[in-house]
């Protein structure tokens, strides 16, 4: 017997489903970033699989798929939805941007600062890009996180309070979009996390546009335009 | 890759291909094929995991908002479709198990015996090439410990539960189940 390595069986203990959950929830995290922990799962995974075909298939009741379609249309509605998203990557995007923005020495903070970079990025379909909407360089409130390839935005609220009777919108500037800023939807909830589709969306002018956060009140802007203070934001590449 | 005992009304693994490639192009017709085909078999995991149903609908619906986001992260070189999907519902269903108030064993509802069912049931992992492969290297485990590897898979149980099932201390599971899972990858080969 061979034994296994300290990956390899925390991998197998992964797929086989017997870690606690910190242990699951470091295992992923961790899957976010170590190829040889990747390959271990992927391999357990692959092996394992057959056992699946052991639990008897139980119909779910009639009305689930109904529910499933509710889910999906009110999140095309109102382009947003509250969905359990990976914050360890999100984590992790942030402490990449960190870096990459305190080297390139480009912790904009404020409107104008941020307008006044407008450099034309190179198209990069494949690239994940975040941004920060912050209040000052130590606090950020909100991070965004997007994927150009499977073209999802998700936004996080990290610090900001939420005044009560009020909501935060998210924003999306782009000359190419027309002269106002167009409404990504409300950043809802205490579970911070929303994630919205920008499919309809050149990557390109998602890649350079100008994104803002505003309080409004409940429900959203009035007017359809951002009516509170707000928050900017360009996104970032990561690396 | 399967082509048996993964769906109902016959479809197979290549037309389960199909159908997340038009998902992955938001075609909601084929969304609905596919939860039409793959429905019973994500339930039947979520729910033996979960055992209660209430917890099981919350998690499939969820299940299924994830397979419409990420079917375009769906690589048919890397697995069959229907072993991505359930990957998602048993990773979503254990994590879930974990966090949620623990479930007596003894609350489990008619129907999912897990104890007695195992053993004969493993018969069926034959019905595919992997399957067998799996099953020759399970059947050289010592009956106890091949019984505590697959009720973990199938059950998702944690190594407490194990304890308390196989009534032994928890430490006692873990090196099982290392053993075994070294035993099993001795066997099953890279």
């Amino acid at each position: 017997m061979s034994g296994l390595t300290d990956i390899d069986a925390l991998a197998a203990e992964f797929v086989l489903g017997t870690l606690d959950a910190s242990e699951r929830a470091t295992v992923a995290a961790r899957l976010q970033r170590e190829v040889p922990l990747q390959q271990a799962v992927h391999y357990w995974e692959g092996r394992l699989a057959p056992l699946q075909g052991l639990a008897q298939p139980v119909e779910p009741p009639a009305n689930l798929m109904h529910q499933i379609e509710r889910r999906l249309a009110a999140a095309r509605k109102t382009g947003v939805q509250s969905i359990t998203q990976d914050s360890a990557a999100l984590q992790r995007k942030l402490a990449r941007w960190r870096n990459s923005a305190i080297a390139a020495g480009a912790l904009a903070a404020s409107l104008a600062v941020v307008l006044g970079v407008r450099e034309a990025n190179r198209p990069s379909a494949d690239q994940n890009f975040v941004a920060v909407f912050q209040k000052d360089d130590a606090s950020p409130s909100f991070v965004m996180s997007v994927d150009l390839a499977t073209r999802t935005l998700s936004v996080r609220r990290v610090s900001a309070d939420v005044p009560s009777g009020k909501t935060y919108q998210l924003w999306i500037k782009a000359d190419e979009l027309g002269k106002d800023p167009q409404s990504l939807g409300l950043v809802e909830g205490t579970t911070t996390q929303v994630k919205t589709a920008i499919a309809g969306i050149d990557p390109m002018i998602v890649q350079n546009a100008l994104f803002g956060v505003s309080l409004e009140p409940a429900g959203g802007s009035p007017t359809g335009k951002p009516t509170g203070p707000t928050f900017h934001a360009k996104l970032i590449p990561t690396l | 890759m399967q082509h048996v005992t993964v769906t109902k009304s016959g479809t197979t693994s290549s037309d389960l291909v199909g159908l997340l490639e038009r998902v992955a192009a938001k075609d909601r017709t084929a969304f609905a094929g596919l939860y039409e085909a793959t429905s019973a078999k994500l339930y039947g995991i979520v729910v033996r995991i979960l055992l209660r149903r209430d917890l099981a609908d919350e998690i499939l619906q969820e299940v299924y908002v994830k397979i419409w986001e990420k079917a375009g992260d769906f690589d048919a070189g890397r697995a069959s479709p229907i072993t991505w999907m359930a990957t998602i519902a048993r990773n979503r269903a254990l994590d879930e198990a974990r966090k949620a108030k623990p479930v007596s064993l003894e609350d489990m509802p008619a129907g999912f015996d897990v104890v007695s069912d195992a053993p004969l049931a493993l018969e069926l992992l034959t019905q595919s090439e992997d399957g067998r492969r799996l099953f020759e290297c399970l059947d050289k485990l010592e009956p106890e410990k091949r019984e505590v590897v697959v009720q973990a898979y199938l059950n998702g149980l944690s190594r407490e539960d194990l304890g308390k099932r196989f009534s032994r201390p928890v430490p006692t599971i873990k090196t099982w189940l290392h053993r075994s899972l070294s035993q099993l990858k001795d066997c099953l080969g890279t």
